[in-house]
């Protein structure tokens, strides 16, 4: 990861890059096109995608309102049959605990299929710390784990690499040529990571949904990594963001319907794993433990909240997709975890404002997230909290905060409207000559104002 | 819903889902692993496979060639009855395969086989409607 002088210069100076990066520019508008256009396609295939939508954001909601005890119901299922349940309060306490699950196992290498969350607590990092080397198996995410980058897409991570990159990776860990042609950079992988698979001692997962009323976690890759992962090894740990609980079976079967096809377009991903414990008595293959770590690392902190409904987001990346500033600047603007509107509004959440300042603010609040979110989270309503918080909390710099409050006091009396009308309008021309020179305004354009306002006329 | 409807529109998603599918016998090559399905799913043209002790997770996920036998009554119109019917009764891994396993991570061009089977076949058998 880039260092960065300080965290609210970050978004700025990272989207600058990607914005003169013609390459980045390119392979940006033709993934978002494409998924989106995926997704507006998918959804026309359901006979009331907008009653489906309805149905979705109520089980979130009841999900949520009732977490405690849903979460409650659900560790006591998953021990029923076998598993056991951690709750970490803390990214630390986290990452802690897969290594410690990890120790007891013996393990030396460990195989992951793509989690956020693992990001999220930078469990790769504690694992290597403590000698357990962890193998990314998502194609996406081993190319940038051996590019040593972190992901740009919460879908396509890998987003911004050429099949020549990749060649040249694959080249060094095959220690062998091979070329850019795409079967064979899928064959290389698939022979490369065949053997993590079959060598690994623990399979490392997230959760896309854990349902309280079996127990059961569900997995959904495109891939298959996610069921080879949570199939071989003989430890599995799947580490699950708290708010990831659906109350039954029926709610798992709505959401499930929206999720393959807001991320990608399809009715349902290449495969999607229901897990019910452990391998079962007979069963020739199946991870002997099952391991779930239930993360809140600040979520519970927002449930009372008015951003209570970020908790109902089920990363599926559409909003991503949609969003004008995401489309131009990417993902690695944002954080090395979360992007896009959900990445504005979740980061500030979960790191503190302070951390990302200048996350609510990168959005046009043009409401084009809201209308592509599957579970109808009002994105853009919550982005304006944040920035009341950010004037609030005395974030923004003093300067911005006193500008603001100068300009609210004139234009609370009809006389300081039109003073200050007749401020810009004389200080407009030079302004405009000005402008190329001025940071914040440089690249846009200022209006002409008319000679006489609409009221003098 | 007539069950004829029901295998036309599991046909047509199945095979736009990337699956091979046939109707009654077909040949097997020698090294695929070959399955039998609990059900098959019309509305995303998936095949269900339940791990059990007659049927190891790895069979499904090992082998370049996965064929599924699917018995034409088993085919459920979607996840609702999926759930309804096995959701007391859930093995301890349910796989929903919805065609071949794959990616679409390098420059965005999918391709097939990256981890899983870089082919799947459904047979369907079909049921003596008598």
């Amino acid at each position: 990861m880039r260092a960065t002088t300080k965290p609210g210069a970050r978004f700025r100076s990272e989207s600058r890059q990607v914005l003169r990066d013609r390459h980045a520019q390119r392979v940006l508008d033709e993934a978002t096109n494409r998924l989106l256009e995926g997704r507006l396609a998918a959804w026309e295939t359901v006979d009331d995608v907008q009653s489906l939508r309805d149905q979705a954001c109520e089980i979130r909601r009841r999900a949520i309102s009732s977490l405690d005890s849903n979460l409650e119901q659900f560790a006591d299922a998953v021990t029923r049959v076998g598993g056991t349940v951690y709750f970490a309060k803390t990214a630390q306490e986290a990452a802690d605990r897969v290594v410690d699950i990890s120790r007891a196992a013996g393990a030396t290498l460990a195989a992951k299929s793509k989690s956020m969350l693992s990001e999220e607590i930078r469990l790769n990092e504690a694992l290597e710390a403590a000698g357990i080397r962890i193998v990314e198996t998502d194609l996406g995410e081993y190319i940038l784990q051996l590019a040593g980058e972190p992901p740009a897409h919460i879908i396509v991570p890998s987003i911004h690499k050429t099949a020549e990159d990749v060649a040249r990776l694959f080249s060094e860990v095959a220690k062998r040529p091979v070329g850019p042609d795409l079967s064979e950079l899928t064959l290389t992988a698939r022979g490369l990571l065949r053997e993590v698979f079959l060598e690994a001692d623990v399979g490392i997962t997230g959760v896309n949904f854990a349902v309280a009323e079996t127990g059961s976690i569900c997995l959904v890759t495109n891939e298959g990594n996610g069921r080879l992962v949570s199939s071989l090894p003989r430890v599995h740990i799947a580490l699950m963001g708290m708010e990831r609980i659906v109350p039954g079976l029926a709610d798992l079967a709505v959401l499930l319907q929206l999720l393959g096809r807001s991320a990608t377009g399809q009715t349902l991903s290449a495969y999607t794993t229901l897990i019910t414990g452990p391998r079962r008595a007979g069963e020739a293959d199946g991870p002997d433990q099952l391991h779930v770590v239930v993360v809140d690392n600040g979520r519970s902190a927002l449930r009372d909240t008015e951003y209570s409904e970020m908790l109902h987001c089920i990363r599926c990346g559409a909003c991503l997709n949609v969003c004008p500033v995401y489309r131009k600047v990417g993902g690695t603007a944002y954080s090395r975890v979360y992007s896009g509107p959900m990445g504005a509004v979740l980061l500030p959440l979960l790191q503190g404002l302070a951390r990302a300042p200048d996350l609510p603010n990168a959005s046009t609040l043009c409401g084009a997230c809201a209308d592509a979110c599957p579970v109808k989270i009002p994105i853009p309503d919550l982005l304006l909290l944040l920035r009341r918080d950010l004037v609030e909390q005395r974030v923004t710099a003093w300067p911005e905060r006193l500008a603001f409050e100068i300009w609210a006091a004139a234009w609370s009396s009809p006389l300081g409207y039109r003073a200050t009308a007749c401020a810009a309008r004389a200080a407009l021309p030079l302004a405009r000559r000005l402008a190329p020179y001025l940071p914040g305004l440089s690249g846009r354009r200022l209006p002409v104002m008319p000679r006489h306002s609409y009221r003098d006329r | 819903m007539e069950p004829r409807d029901t295998l036309a529109r599991f046909i047509e998603n199945a095979r736009a889902a990337g699956f091979q599918v046939t109707v009654g016998e077909a040949s097997l090559s020698a090294d695929a692993g070959v399955s039998e399905a609990l059900y098959g799913l019309a509305d995303s043209g998936s095949v269900v496979l339940a791990a059990s002790p007659q049927e190891p997770r790895s069979r499904s996920l090992l082998p370049d060639v996965h064929i599924s036998y699917l018995a034409e009554d088993r085919i459920l119109p979607g996840l609702r009855e999926l759930f309804e019917l096995e959701g007391t009764r859930l093995p301890s891994a349910l796989a929903i395969v919805t065609g071949p396993s794959r990616s679409s991570d390098i420059e965005q061009k999918v391709t097939v086989g990256v981890h899983g089977p870089r082919e799947e076949h459904v047979v369907v058998i079909p049921t003596d409607h008598g």
